[in-house]
């Protein structure tokens, strides 16, 4: 990918974002029988919420908002810039740690709750992440994106059982059912986010669109050089991770990080190890 | 050249008996200050000089750490008679026996005694900047706790200084033995300065433990004697790694894992916490506890890729795990500090004992940074206790409005132990690369897991009190800075300076300064390079726009946080409209010690394993 093409890609990324935001609202509708809010719901949200009187707890809290979008963003343009995966995924935990620290500064029991359960979710898909760049890395020999956009092996037919660990690590990377205990609604009202209002959950709300993109490029990455596989791969795991949303009920944090650790990983090691006897 | 390093390991002495006798308060901090450029300038000297360097020493020396040795020996024993320690007494007794049996077989040997190579000279820079920054806030410390004990407190961690200076540059095996063991009684000194109950009984555990390393030291010499009839480091070195037998390095890698507080080990560096403050930031940054990583660095070319290395690699990753979680389950901030320095020792043994060259060069930045950090963080928490009185995690909330400064230099000291683009995660983040190599042997799979999980453990317990302290009712009307004793701004200050720095620079300091080291060590480069800010490792970049772009969006970010002022109404949190008591506390993880004993039997299973498989016994 071109610089100007990464930078261009990487500033429109709240709008493609925005965009599959809504598109996803509508899937989900569709999946419950109902007919769904407009495709644009998600921008009509923001500029209602742009006209919104802002208030605030303290400077410091919204600005820790803000900065958790700046951040993301920022680790999206590594990984659209072409950069190391590693990097990028650590950019994120970064990103993350801006969020957790305005959760944890205002003295609200639902936000720190949220803060800290945010923390465990990066527990728990941390390592499959980590581990997949790994297994990205044995297939194709290179950790940079750009390289890896160009290389003729196709890393999914090596790395299926990866695949689909990072598949259902997804849920957890986008706080979807049933590992969304960060910002259960029903039990602590948003989690992280609950104090946030108006101009400031903009910032918020937007970074989690550009979390989208940054976790869907993963799975993008799979494809290696063959981009339309790459829009398959892409196209399917949205809709698995959707399907799951939909039908499945919360579970606890505790369930959340043993389903990570004591099956994901595994399966993602098994892989590997397998790779590594087929290679001997 | 051979003065310098006389001069280092004789100056701290004589620095430290002058601060002993000197009868006057300010001479005596006088007397530390000159320690940092006396010592800095000196270890610039022998990294400067052409190394490595063999020097000869005259044979009273060698007679004299002899007799040094039983004398040390027996005070052991004393204490262990004092105290009525079974363990101290019968491990000095043992130690005693051993020691003579090793000096009756001992061969003749023409390698000089003394060794300085990069990596010697990279330690006494460590031991002098960072060493003697923690010396001379030591003087301001006691000044607020003790006065007229200060001269002994002060003078012993200098004397520290010049012992560690000696072990890092002794080649003699036996002579290392003498100075592990002097570290040990330097230890058991300060660990027991306060002289109440609690202490002794620490300082007695810190003995026995040691002592342990102490006796597998001169199994491992016998069985050298034994195997390989030498036992110098160089002399090791030299033989073929093939048709080597790993018996005797598998009791020095006991003796490090042991010195740096492995579990199950690890007891005696959490019964360090109880000491004046500054004990902690030297054990844990400039001296003693880096003796382990230094350990298995020397050996590491020998180790490397055999069964020994393997088992190093799991169990020290497993400890970097284990501590992390059981560090979560903290309150004091102190022992959350010591649990982390326990699990950081471990990733950097882990790093060591894979053996290649970029696996070297991730393990001494790992030195380095952890010894800023933590001096750092301990320096802090010297800090809170002696100006804020705060000692528990609980006591430390809100501490945001009333010491913006502190908070955020521990906010910094954590953010420079997990996250970019500090020092400690781009060697984490080498390793992990490195380690994508060998991915057909599952003690590799298992580090890639261990480094993973652990690092994330980590950032949840940083996060966990960064939250905690950041915490606060209202807005900044005004920035109001605490006012702190000058010494102690200083002193931190340089600290945060050099981490943030020396992350900046991180590309050329790896290639043009820890290169030099790698080199001297496994006998390559490692094959980074720098260009600009960017860091260029084999199979990938992380190009100086990141680097500069993550420093800002952490430095600037807690720093504009204090002046930046949104313009929005203010309002009280949102509580669903429920009338409850604003004072939350924070998750504790108490479900984390089920697993302790778990966590224990599998740390003295690896243990075993490592010295009987790894080792070669069976």
């Amino acid at each position: 990918m071109s610089k100007e093409l990464s930078l261009i890609l990487t500033l429109l990324s709240p709008v493609i974002g925005g965009l599959i935001y809504g598109f996803e609202r509508i899937v989900r509708a569709r999946m419950q029988n109902r007919q769904g809010p407009p495709l644009l719901q998600p921008f009509y949200d923001f500029l209602k919420l742009m006209d919104k009187r802002s208030i605030m707890i303290h400077s410091f809290h919204a600005f820790m908002g803000i900065m958790y979008l700046v951040g993301t963003w920022f680790s999206l343009y590594v990984l659209l810039s072409g950069g190391d995966i590693l990097i990028a995924i650590f950019f994120h935990v970064l990103s993350l740690a801006f969020l957790v620290v305005g959760g944890f500064s205002v003295r609200s029991p639902y936000s720190v709750v949220g803060a800290m359960r945010e923390l465990i979710h990066m527990l728990a898909y941390e390592p499959i992440f980590v581990l997949t760049a790994a297994g990205l890395y044995l297939v194709t020999g290179t950790f940079q994106v750009s390289e890896l956009l160009k290389t003729d092996t196709v890393p999914i037919l090596s790395l299926p059982l990866v695949f689909i660990a990072f598949i259902l690590s997804l849920p957890a990377v986008l706080k979807k059912s049933p590992f969304d205990i960060a910002e259960a609604h029903q039990e602590i009202i948003g989690g992280p986010e609950i104090e946030y209002s108006g101009k400031f959950y903009e910032a918020v709300y937007t970074a989690k669109w550009i979390e989208y993109i940054y976790a869907f490029f993963f799975v993008f990455l799979f494809a290696g050089s063959n981009y339309l596989l790459g829009a398959i791969l892409v196209v399917l795991s949205f809709f698995i991770v959707n399907l799951i949303d939909n039908s499945t009920a919360r579970v606890t944090f505790r369930q959340m990080v043993s389903f990570h650790w004591y099956i994901l990983i595994p399966l993602v090691v098994i892989n590997l190890m397998l790779l590594a006897l087929w290679r001997a | 050249m051979e003065q310098a390093v006389t001069l280092l390991i004789i100056l701290p002495w004589i620095l430290a008996l002058a601060v002993f006798l000197s009868p006057n308060h300010r001479l005596r901090q006088v007397l530390t200050f000159l320690s940092l450029p006396i010592l800095t300038y000196l270890a610039y000297m022998v990294w400067s000089s052409d190394l490595p360097y063999f020097i000869e020493t005259p044979h009273w020396v060698e007679l004299g750490i002899t007799v040094f040795d039983y004398f040390l020996l027996g005070y052991f024993l004393y204490q262990g008679f004092k105290f009525r320690s079974f363990l101290v007494s019968v491990l000095a007794i043992a130690q005693i026996f051993l020691l003579t049996w090793v000096l009756l077989i001992l061969p003749h040997s023409i390698t000089p005694s003394i060794y300085v190579d990069r990596l010697t000279a990279f330690m006494y820079l460590i031991v002098a900047t960072v060493g003697s920054i923690i010396c001379i806030y030591a003087t301001k410390y006691m000044e607020q706790e003790n006065v007229e004990r200060e001269n002994r407190f002060v003078a012993i961690l200098l004397w520290f200084l010049g012992v560690m200076n000696f072990a890092v540059s002794v080649n003699n095996l036996e002579w290392f033995f003498a100075l592990f063991e002097t570290t040990t009684l330097a230890s058991y000194i300060l660990i027991r300065f306060r002289w109440d109950e609690i202490s002794i009984k620490n300082a007695i555990r810190a003995l026995w433990m040691n002592q342990v390393g102490g006796i597998a030291i001169l199994i491992g010499i016998l069985f050298a004697v034994k195997y390989y009839s030498v036992y110098n480091f160089t002399d090791i070195l030299k033989i073929n790694a093939a048709a080597i037998s790993m018996i005797p390095l598998g009791f020095l890698s006991i003796s490090a894992l042991v010195k740096g507080a492995q579990m199950p080990f690890h007891k005696w560096l959490l019964g360090a916490m109880v000491a004046p403050t500054p004990v902690s930031a030297i054990l844990h940054s400039a001296t003693m506890v880096k003796i382990a990583p230094y350990l298995i660095l020397r050996i590491s070319p020998v180790i490397k890729g055999t069964l020994l290395a393997k088992l190093l690699i799991t169990t020290t990753g497993f400890v970097f795990v284990a501590a992390g979680l059981l560090a979560l389950t903290q309150d004091n901030f102190k022992r959350i500090l010591a649990y982390s320095t326990i699990s950081l020792l471990g990733l950097m043994m882990l790093t060591a004992s894979m053996g290649s060259s970029i696996a070297v060069l991730a393990s001494l930045l790992l030195i380095l940074f952890h010894a800023v950090a933590k001096a750092l963080l301990f320096l802090e928490a010297g800090i809170m206790e002696k100006v804020f009185h705060v000692k528990y995690i609980e006591q430390m909330r809100r501490l945001i409005e009333k010491a913006p400064i502190t908070v955020f230099f521990i906010a910094l000291g954590f953010m420079s132990m997990t996250l970019v683009p500090y020092g400690i995660f781009i060697a984490k983040w080498i390793t992990l690369e490195e380690a994508s190599k060998f991915l057909s042997h599952g003690a590799y799979i298992a580090s890639i897991i261990f480094i993973t999980i652990g690092g994330v453990i980590l950032a949840l317990l940083y996060f966990k009190v960064i939250g905690v302290i950041s915490r606060k009712r209202g807005e900044f009307v005004s920035f109001k800075p605490e006012k702190l004793p000058f010494l102690y701004m200083i002193t931190t200050g340089a600290y945060v300076l050099f981490t943030i720095i020396g992350s900046l620079f991180i590309a050329h300091l790896s290639s043009d300064f820890i290169n030099l080291i790698v080199k001297d060590i496994s006998g390559e480069f490692a094959n980074v390079k720098a260009s600009g800010l960017t860091l260029i490792t084999p199979v990938s970049q992380l190009y100086g726009w990141q680097i500069v772009g993550a420093i800002i969006l952490l430095m600037v970010v807690p720093i504009f946080a204090y002046f930046v002022h949104f313009k929005a109404d203010k309002v009280y949190e949102y509580t669903c409209g429920e009338n409850i008591p604003l004072n939350i506390g924070t998750y504790n993880f108490f479900c984390v010690s089920k697993i302790e004993p778990f966590i224990e039997t599998t740390a003295v299973a690896l243990f075993v394993l490592t010295l009987v498989l790894g080792g070669g016994l069976v």
